[in-house]
């Protein structure tokens, strides 16, 4: 089965983080580029679990934005069901963007403390037309609350009612309103304490089973994304450095990268594993180091690392982009 | 046991609001020995970051520890005046805090936040407080430590800046370190490196810990015991070991099935209904039975007492004097 939803081809986005015009001419700067996302490309399939994994500063958030439209790419192309986002205007463009939604992160700053949970739910059904009277969108948006797992009677409350979990319920009944097919989660559990995460994850399980949804899962936590994705990408430093299949990728990590992450997990089951300290941090974008920018914390990279950079090699396995890298 | 740093017994801190009193924590008893390091899990609420802080006196009002005797090294410590305690604080007890850049001072360097805390403690020369400075940046993991001590904090980057604190916590020589929350600001690359750095350097300078943290990971890996707070209360104190492995508490074991681990097969996580009651409506009796699969009547009526069940001891009415209830 390979219907793809979403594919990403060459997605690139450059911040202008310069000094103002004059301090620059004053001071004699040149103009300072950060390279967020440097030349990603990658398909999402239909009904499938696609997470990006990666450090703070890796170009997770930046490309979630870029696929749900917030952010504009510098270049590159994104298409979403074989329609080019960056093509239709208008009302084929407010058709389109009914069927995809975002979660964020932080469930305390996306919903609007001043509108009762009823109106922000409803909120999609009226921006689309959706339901067309008010008695309808109502019963529509109590049917969203117990499809999330909330009382029908919560739609009168204000956000500051509820707790962490239970506004991220919200977010994901708003999310769903409008009936889509593919929803970008900004890291949905990073902001909620781990008993909590664990009946939000269940839920994201369940509705996507119900729905037959498609999540692009954004996480820096590769237990969390073990168990949510069907397929990972690991992000280093904007760049895309290998694609596997989830079992694949925790079983046979192929990227050095990725195997200093695997080694950094914690030892729950107390196995008596070895937990390997990575070496290193992750390096200032605005200036990255030149090659393949893992090369000053890889334990086998050689001279060529330094000057190359090095692309993405597929395999049935996966993709990933390292000269030295074994295992296809 | 005549090795015992810390003994904390009974301890209870209470907030007053408009609406009323405040039990955010509510009898917490342990102790803590001589060169171990002890963890404080619980969700957010529970308690864990004002038991850190009650032990070193720092409860600003409205709080107040209202009952309870906190010992350090044989010394009651808990009804000191603050010009004693402040003493004490220095000289014994270092602190690491969740967020580097709050506990650094930006307008000074480095090397002058550490020579001034060295100064403070010790009867040395300006001189050999500088050298000991570079020494401790040298342990801490800093490379070129002889230059970097003359940067200021914002030159450094968010694991550089906990490996300075770690530092300024472990100038004094002190016997007890108290870490909130110290790697979650952290990339998880980061949080492990820190994690090593803080347990070589305790166990170099043969300081006890106190590790306060969400992270069952993060104890996992640096804890000798770990001691699970709920609602302000001790739910589960014993070897990390044998409470990640069997837990007893049914709280444990709920928090410890919610984790999602890479070697876990299978589809769901165990899932714990409903969240921690708010401070202000906790139930009576057990404050985990309105979420508790296996809640009799008793839990509802009844605060548990804590129990030693094995090598653990448990505040649950599932246990019987003798071994726990499967």
């Amino acid at each position: 089965m390979k219907d793809t939803l979403v594919n990403v081809e060459n997605l690139t986005r450059i911040f202008d983080v310069s000094k103002p015009w004059l301090n620059r001419v004053i001071e004699r700067e040149e103009k300072k580029l950060l390279l967020a996302v440097n030349g990603v490309s990658l398909e999402i399939r239909r009904g499938e679990t696609f997470a990006l994994v990666g450090e703070s500063g890796s170009g997770k958030s930046t490309i979630a934005k870029m696929i749900v439209g917030l952010l504009s790419a510098s270049q590159g192309k994104i298409d979403f069901d074989g329609i080019d986002l960056s093509q239709p205007g208008g009302a084929e463009m407010r058709a389109l963007r009914q069927r995809y939604q975002m979660i964020f992160q932080d469930p305390f700053a996306s919903l609007n403390p001043r509108w009762r949970v009823n109106k922000i739910i409803a909120e999609p059904l009226r921006k689309f037309d959706m339901e067309s009277s008010e008695s309808a969108r109502h019963k529509r948006v109590e049917e969203l609350l117990e499809l999330v797992g909330m009382s029908a009677k919560d739609g009168v409350k204000f956000p500051h009612e509820f707790s962490g979990g239970q506004r991220q319920r919200i977010a994901i009944a708003r999310a769903l309103s409008s009936n889509p097919e593919f929803i970008v989660c900004d890291e949905p559990t990073s902001a909620l304490d781990v008993s909590v995460q664990a009946q939000i994850l269940n839920l994201m399980r369940d509705l996507q089973d119900e729905l037959g949804l498609t999540y692009l899962f954004i996480s820096h936590d590769l237990s969390i994304v073990r168990h949510m994705a069907n397929r990972i990408g690991v992000l280093y430093l904007g760049r895309l450095v290998e694609v596997a299949d989830g079992k694949e990728l925790f079983r046979n990590p192929r990227h050095p990268y990725t195997k200093m992450l695997l080694n950094a997990i914690p030892d729950l089951d107390m196995t008596g594993r070895e937990v390997a300290r990575p070496d290193g941090e992750i390096p200032n974008p605005i200036n990255p180091p030149s090659g393949c920018t893992f090369h000053p914390r890889c334990p086998i990279a050689t001279e060529y690392c330094k000057r190359e950079i090095p692309s993405a090699r597929n395999s049935e396995a996966g993709s990933v982009a390292c000269f030295e890298a074994t295992g296809d | 046991m005549s090795d015992t740093l810390l003994g904390v017994k009974d301890l209870v801190v209470e907030f007053s609001t408009r609406r009323g009193i405040l039990t955010a924590v509510d009898k917490v008893s342990f102790d803590l020995e001589r060169g171990e390091v002890l963890g404080l899990v619980g969700e957010s609420g529970a308690g864990k970051s004002i038991t850190g802080s009650a032990i070193v006196g720092l409860i600003d009002p409205p709080g107040r520890i209202a009952a309870g005797t906190v010992h350090l090294a044989g010394q009651r410590i808990d009804n000191l005046p603050s010009e004693k305690m402040r003493r004490i604080r220095g000289d014994k007890i270092g602190m690491v805090f969740q967020d580097p850049l709050t506990s650094l001072n930006p307008l000074y360097t480095v090397a002058k936040q550490l020579v001034q805390t060295i100064l403070t403690h010790k009867d040395i020369s300006k001189k050999q407080a500088r050298d000991r400075a570079i020494e401790l940046l040298d342990k801490v993991g800093i490379p070129a430590a002889d230059l970097r001590i003359d940067d200021y904090p914002h030159q450094f980057s968010g694991g550089m800046r906990q490996r300075v604190v770690i530092a300024l916590a472990l100038c004094a020589d002190p016997e007890l370190i108290i870490a909130d929350e110290p790697t979650t600001a952290l990339d998880v690359s980061v949080q492990s490196q820190i994690v090593g750095v803080l347990k070589k350097m305790c166990s170099e300078h043969g300081a006890s810990v106190i590790l306060i943290t969400h992270d069952m990971g993060v104890i996992a890996e640096a804890a000798d015991r770990v001691a699970v707070l709920y609602s302000g209360r001790m739910a589960e104190i014993g070897p990390v070991r044998d409470v990640i492995k069997h837990p007893q508490h049914p709280y444990t074991k709920g928090l410890m099935g919610s984790i999602p681990t890479i070697t876990q097969e299978g589809d769901r996580l165990t899932q714990i209904p409903g969240s921690m009651p708010r401070l202000t409506d906790r139930p009576p009796g057990c404050a985990f039975a309105p979420r508790c699969e296996m809640a009799m009547d008793v839990c509802r009526q009844n605060h548990p007492e804590e129990k030693d069940v094995g090598t653990a001891r448990v505040a649950c009415h599932l246990m019987r004097k003798e071994g726990a209830v499967a």
